[in-house]
């Protein structure tokens, strides 16, 4: 186990190695640069060269390069060209709003799936089955723009029941993460974003525990449990479910690494203030050191969550060798 | 042999061969295609209509158009740093209050001198322009200076270094039973979201706060920072400046009590009295003297800087007066630098500016925990991607009559619209959907009142100059010609616009030239725009526009 962990560290420390050189590259040598963001009648060459100088852009690509991985190696993203704060403490202060999201959102979103997958592999050929497998699919094909602007319709504008968006009321307080994590109006603000994206992430566990269920339902320990006169529910749901959540469990890993980075749709319909809408602006804005820290911070989570994952596996399935090569 | 048999050829079919000839001596190449540079239906979809409309219309002359949408960054990129690149440009202009002097823009857009890295990215050179565009900025005198702004108005109209498009207008919508709707100032050329209005602006009942949105979100908050359109509606109230605009675009004291021009080079300020600083200390003679000097020295405020190029010096002359210097007269001078300048505290931004004189960056960086300022609202809440929370500076000579100002940030702008009907804002600030849908909302909740104010703004086609044939003016006219502005303000903009042919919008109606708009040279009229071509030496052949004779095309197409 500690060599795997070893080995875990080493691929992290190369992937975000990696994410760091290819996100520095992506920016430079993308068409555009930051002081095309203060564009006005009275910009001058004078005014670009002192805003490329403060932003340590005059200095060859390979100084910047050094410097900047220089600071990354003690922790230190930068400063934000357009915020003008530092880095880590504009990511620190988003990302607790999308972890709240995208936790909560998986959790239903895998409860609901876990369950209703089983209840649905169970009720094989039965109508629900006819209903509920084209709705999770549904659900799972549409935009989730399109799906968060549905229920912002429905439930925002027409019922008046939830907020459009922000994370709470305006001129209200965020606080601390226990401060918001206690505060009903934070709850309440959470409650469309969390809802659609729980509606887009229960198809993929819906599918695969029924999938699942369906094989293992035909394996020879579910017919000896039936021989043996076991309750309907005891087979399911202790015997054939247990065996089938290896993959949703694996799913769920992978899932909670991929929606950190992926909310971005989300967060920027309802105004969530989480790492995507950070991500989007300074994608927008050319706002390198921002954008160069998202990503890492969003490669170093899936990183960690896909050795999770692997983690996750080998304890729950003792068949599964980790660390060992045959 | 084959060339005995070519010689009787020639002899003997003539028909065959003259009309060839006759072709070659009176066409050039025919014209490349041309493409127009814009932003992505996404970003801006009246914009992007409007090109395709345009693109339309100037096909009918023989031309192939093409559009280029290109992403933000990437199309300012191309545009201002490619200027030998690209054919054409969709572009805008944004009314700012500073704008209510027409002085900004007629000199900076068109002077042959801003040809080369400046804000004439259309390579535009004209000396008799640049003659005007001087003497108007160093007229005093209003009715001469007026007649010099009508005079290049209509030299550009001659030249049309531009297709101008529309003027767009304002449109925000509040809600009546939160706000009495009669106390909202409307500001030429901005509308009702003004400062004025903030300042003025009476609530009818327990709601004292102005919630109201922004698609965009700021960048930092702090004197010598100017923090994007929708930052600057706040940071204009959180510092006081020496002059404002006033509703009818005009300078007006405000933190001065007085202002005077004993002559062209020299202003006179009296400091109003009794000012304090959010910190309790009292605003002093040296922090305005400070705040006018601050950005020139050295190069740690590069924005703010071009605003105090043409002070010589400034010097205090007793506890509330100061004398500025000139170096060149300069009639704009108080909207563009005394209203535009935000007043400082010394003790607290002295010791930056020295602080940062052996480091990289400059006072735009600068953000301050609990920043220190004067005006009528103070910050309390900075949160760029959130929201600004500013409260009402109880101790302001003009106190607000509301307790809070509230910027909410809300990318969705249909969420934004949702968020006006449920009352969670009940300001809309920022509307850049479709106007109808705006109008069909205050249509069924009578309270949502729509108010449309014409900006000072406008949207254009820029030619670029550098490139053949852009650089013959009669092809420059019959395009601009061909450009049904009504249509562009109907169609694409929902009728949230005017037609253009100016910088000057008529909302400035002290410098507008009246009724330019229908006086684009041959303006609707396709005969009219041939005529133009053919005049120019331009040739039509088989439907495609060719360069006229001799002229051979060197200029590859955008891609």
């Amino acid at each position: 186990m500690r060599r795997l962990l070893l080995e875990r560290l080493g691929h992290l420390l190369l992937v975000l190695w990696v994410v760091a050189s290819l996100t520095f590259l992506m920016f430079r040598l993308m068409p555009g640069d930051p002081t095309l963001n203060f564009l006005s009648p009275t910009f001058n060459e004078e005014t670009r060269a002192a805003l490329m100088a403060s932003f340590g852009l005059d200095k060859p690509l390979w100084q910047q390069y050094v410097i900047y991985l220089g600071k990354l190696v003690q922790g230190d993203f930068g400063m934000s060209f357009l915020q003008n704060q530092p880095v880590s403490r504009l990511l620190w202060d988003a990302l607790p709003n999308t972890a709240v999201l995208t936790v909560v959102s998986l959790v239903l979103a895998y409860a609901i799936g876990i369950v209703v997958g089983a209840f649905l592999a169970f009720r094989r050929g039965s109508v629900l089955e006819g209903v509920m497998i084209p709705t999770a699919l549904a659900t799972r094909a549409a935009p989730e723009f399109w799906l968060g602007m549905l229920l912002l319709a429905v439930f925002a504008f027409q019922f008046g029941w939830f907020p459009t968006g922000g994370a709470v009321s305006p001129g209200g307080s965020m606080g601390t993460l226990t401060e918001r994590l206690t505060s009903a109006d934070f709850w309440w603000h959470l409650c469309l974003p969390a809802l659609t994206l729980t509606l887009f992430l229960q198809g993929l566990p819906l599918l695969l525990m029924r999938a699942t269920m369906l094989e293992v339902l035909n394996d020879e320990f579910i017919t000896m449990a039936k021989m043996k006169g076991l309750s309907r529910w005891s087979i399911v749901m202790r015997h054939a479910a247990r065996n089938a959540l290896l993959p949703v469990v694996t799913a769920f890993a992978l899932g909670l690494g991929a929606s950190i980075g992926g909310n971005v749709v989300i967060e920027t319909v309802f105004a969530w203030p989480g790492i995507g809408r950070v991500l989007v602006g300074a994608v927008q804005s050319s706002d390198y050191p921002l954008a160069q820290g998202a990503f890492i911070m969003i490669a170093f989570v899936l990183v960690v969550m896909n050795t999770v994952a692997d983690m996750a596996y080998a304890l729950l399935d003792p068949r599964v060798s980790v660390g060992r090569r045959a | 042999m084959w060339r005995s048999l070519l010689a009787l050829t020639a002899a003997v079919v003539p028909g065959l061969t003259l009309p060839g000839l006759a072709f070659a001596q009176t066409a050039g190449d025919p014209i490349r295609p041309l493409t127009i540079v814009t932003q992505p239906q996404a970003a801006d979809p009246r914009e992007y209509q409007a090109a395709q409309i345009v693109a339309d219309a100037w096909r009918k002359l023989g031309l192939t158009v093409n559009l280029r949408p290109l992403p933000g960054q990437q199309f300012s990129q191309v545009v201002w740093y490619e200027r030998q690149r690209w054919d054409i440009t969709t572009w805008q202009m944004v009314g700012r209050p500073e704008r209510g002097d027409p002085d900004e823009l007629t000199y900076n857009l068109f002077v042959s001198a801003n040809a080369a890295n400046g804000y004439d990215f259309v390579g535009y050179i004209n000396p008799a322009y640049d003659a005007l565009a001087q003497a108007q900025r160093q007229e005093l005198n209003f009715e001469k200076r007026r007649a010099l702004v009508l005079q290049a108005q209509e030299m550009i109209n001659e030249d049309q270094p531009y297709g101008f498009m529309v003027h767009p207008k304002n449109v925000v919508a509040f809600n009546k039973s939160v706000w009495d709707e009669k106390s909202f100032v409307s500001q030429a050329g901005i509308g009702i979201r003004s400062t004025w209005s903030w300042l003025n602006v009476a609530p009818l009942g327990a709601q004292k706060d102005v919630i109201l949105n922004s698609v965009a979100p700021p960048t930092n908050l702090n004197p010598f920072n100017i923090p994007g359109a929708a930052g600057s509606w706040a940071t204009e109230m959180v510092w006081d400046r020496l002059m404002r605009v006033g509703p009818d675009g005009l300078p007006k004291p405000w933190a001065a009590e007085k202002v005077e021009r004993p002559d062209p080079l020299t202003v006179l300020v009296t400091l109003r009295k009794g000012m304090i600083w959010s910190d309790g200390k009292p605003v002093t003679i040296e922090d305005a003297v400070f705040s006018l000097e601050a950005p020139g020295m050295g190069d740690k405020s590069p924005m703010y800087k071009p605003f105090v190029r043409n002070i010589d010096s400034v010097t205090a002359t007793g506890p509330d007066t100061m004398t500025i210097k000139l170096k060149n007269p300069d009639a704009a001078f108080l909207i563009s630098s005394l209203a535009k300048l935000n007043l400082a505290p010394k003790h607290i931004w002295a010791p930056i500016f020295e602080d940062l004189k052996n480091k990289p960056q400059t006072a735009e960086s600068i953000q301050e925990d609990k920043p220190v300022s004067s005006g009528p609202f103070r910050i309390v809440k900075a949160a760029l991607n959130q929201e600004i929370v500013l409260e009402a500076n109880a101790t302001h000579w003009s106190k607000p009559k509301v307790n809070r100002w509230i910027m909410r940030i809300m990318p969705n702008v249909e969420a934004a619209l949702g968020a006006l009907k449920s009352g969670e804002i009940n300001f809309l600030a920022d509307y850049t959907g479709d106007p109808q849908i705006l109008r069909d909302l205050a249509k069924a909740n009578p309270n949502i009142v729509i108010s449309e104010a014409l900006d000072i703004g406008f949207k254009f086609l820029g030619y670029n100059e550098r490139r053949p044939p852009f650089d013959n003016k009669g092809f420059r006219r019959a395009l601009s010609a061909m450009i049904d502005r009504q249509l562009l303000a109907d169609d694409a903009w929902g009728g949230a616009a005017e037609p253009a042919n100016s910088w000057v919008s008529p909302a400035l109606a002290a410098w507008a030239a009246p009724g330019i708009v229908n006086r684009v040279p041959g303006v609707g009229s396709l005969e009219a725009a041939q005529k133009m071509l053919k005049d120019a030496g331009f040739v039509l052949v088989g439907g495609k526009l060719h360069y006229p004779a001799g002229v051979k095309e060197t200029t590859a197409p955008f891609n």
